[in-house]
């Protein structure tokens, strides 16, 4: 191992080292749980979602205008397509969130928070 | 409607910035699935050839544009780690990218801007004239100053041209214009804005004429995401398939680490001497 990794491994404060990781993780899934959608940008999370699916059981799934993350107004024309996007986009980055922070919370060393 | 990436390399004796597009063009072709091109000079091309880059070059550029070389007198001070140099700063022609840009709808990224995800896909159909990074992020969250927020302590907003998108419309041309005359009167810019004119920034640049187009206002309304930075004191130690391994420099503890690594993640690494120390395994990433 490179000598200036191993001694960054030895003096490394490991709380610091797991501060990074999950910020990092974080910021990873946030920016995965944004979708461009007809020009618009969304943020998928439970209220889009919760909304969405509102619409939806109300009978509202055709030419809906909804407010994007810049208050903007855009036109979804097929929103049970829509909602099915947001869905597959929201529980594909919460698994991969889930799996990376449990993986981080059970490791105890530098080493293994950085899978080295 | 086109789209495609744009990458200015100009490379000085330090810095091999061509070797570096290369790297970072392979990345961005790889993860948005988009063509990217190249603005170049004569002598970075001269210096592909010769180090048998150039092959490589053509396998990954949608087109190879050569311009002359900006002439400059702007220098920075990089670090590498705890070792430093001043080296010259070719960056004064990216005003440039309106007119040289083959696409209708451009990306416009560092060299030293290397993407692992397709989070900027998001972004292309944002019917903005040009978009740029809010704000920046360092790895570890608190090392970023005021002056990496704000043009100066008292100045405006600064958005971080390190990952630019714009359309071909008047009102992305006027901006590049003005950014071409902001660079031309900068030290006047200077004084209105009270940042230092001794180096040249197109962050600063931009920043201003972003300003100037809202009507002398910030606004944040459609910009890219925030860039994602591992400074120059910072070190990108190892390759492992897609994860990258930093050391990160502690600050108020001279000469010690922290260890941290990413993976999936769209980084900017300010220490480009040791993304040309990984360049065999960025290579093999392509």
């Amino acid at each position: 191992m490179d000598e200036r990794l191993q001694k960054a491994l030895d003096f490394s404060n490991y709380r610091q080292t797991l501060a990074i990781q999950r910020k990092t993780l974080k910021e990873k899934i946030n920016a995965r749980l944004t979708y461009g959608c007809n020009g618009g940008l969304f943020k998928i999370d439970q209220t889009l979602i919760a909304f969405v699916q509102m619409l939806i059981n109300e009978g509202r799934v055709e030419n809906i205008p909804l407010i994007d993350i810049n208050e903007n107004p855009i036109l979804i024309a097929d929103l049970n397509a829509f909602r099915d996007e947001i869905l597959d986009r929201y529980f594909s980055a919460t698994y991969e969130y889930l799996e990376e922070y449990q993986k981080i919370k059970s490791s105890r060393t530098v080493e293994k928070l950085l899978d080295l | 409607m086109t789209k495609g990436i744009l990458i200015f390399a100009h490379n000085n004796p330090q810095i091999d910035y061509g070797l570096m597009a290369i790297i970072s063009a392979g990345l961005a072709k790889k993860n948005l699935k988009v063509p990217v091109s190249l603005v170049t000079d004569k002598w970075t091309i001269a210096w592909l050839k010769e180090s048998n880059m150039y092959s490589k070059a053509e396998s990954i550029f949608d087109k190879i544009i050569e311009v002359d070389k900006p002439v400059t007198k702007n220098y920075r001070k990089l670090h590498d780690g705890f070792n430093s140099q001043t080296i010259p700063f070719e960056n004064s022609n990216r005003f440039s990218v309106w007119d040289l840009s083959p696409y209708d709808k451009t990306l416009m990224i560092d060299s030293d801007y290397l993407i692992f995800s397709t989070v900027l896909n998001e972004y292309w159909d944002i019917e903005a004239p040009v978009m740029m990074s809010h704000s920046m992020n360092d790895i570890t969250g608190d090392r970023a100053g005021i002056l990496d927020n704000r043009v100066s302590e008292t100045g405006i907003h600064m958005f971080w041209a390190t990952t630019v998108m714009f359309d071909k419309s008047p009102e992305s041309q006027f901006f590049f214009k003005l950014v071409d005359f902001i660079k031309d009167n900068y030290r006047y810019y200077a004084d209105l804005f009270r940042f230092s004119p001794k180096q040249f920034r197109n962050d600063i640049a931009f920043s201003i004429a972003k300003h100037i187009m809202n009507g002398f206002e910030t606004e944040f309304v459609y910009t890219l995401p925030p860039v994602f930075t591992i400074f120059d004191k910072d070190i990108l130690l190892d390759v492992d398939k897609e994860k990258l391994i930093f050391l990160v420099d502690k600050p108020l503890d001279c000469g010690s680490f922290w260890a941290s690594a990413t993976k999936g993640v769209d980084v900017h690494i300010i220490n480009k001497q040791s993304i040309i120390r990984n360049k065999d395994k960025l290579l093999e990433l392509i």
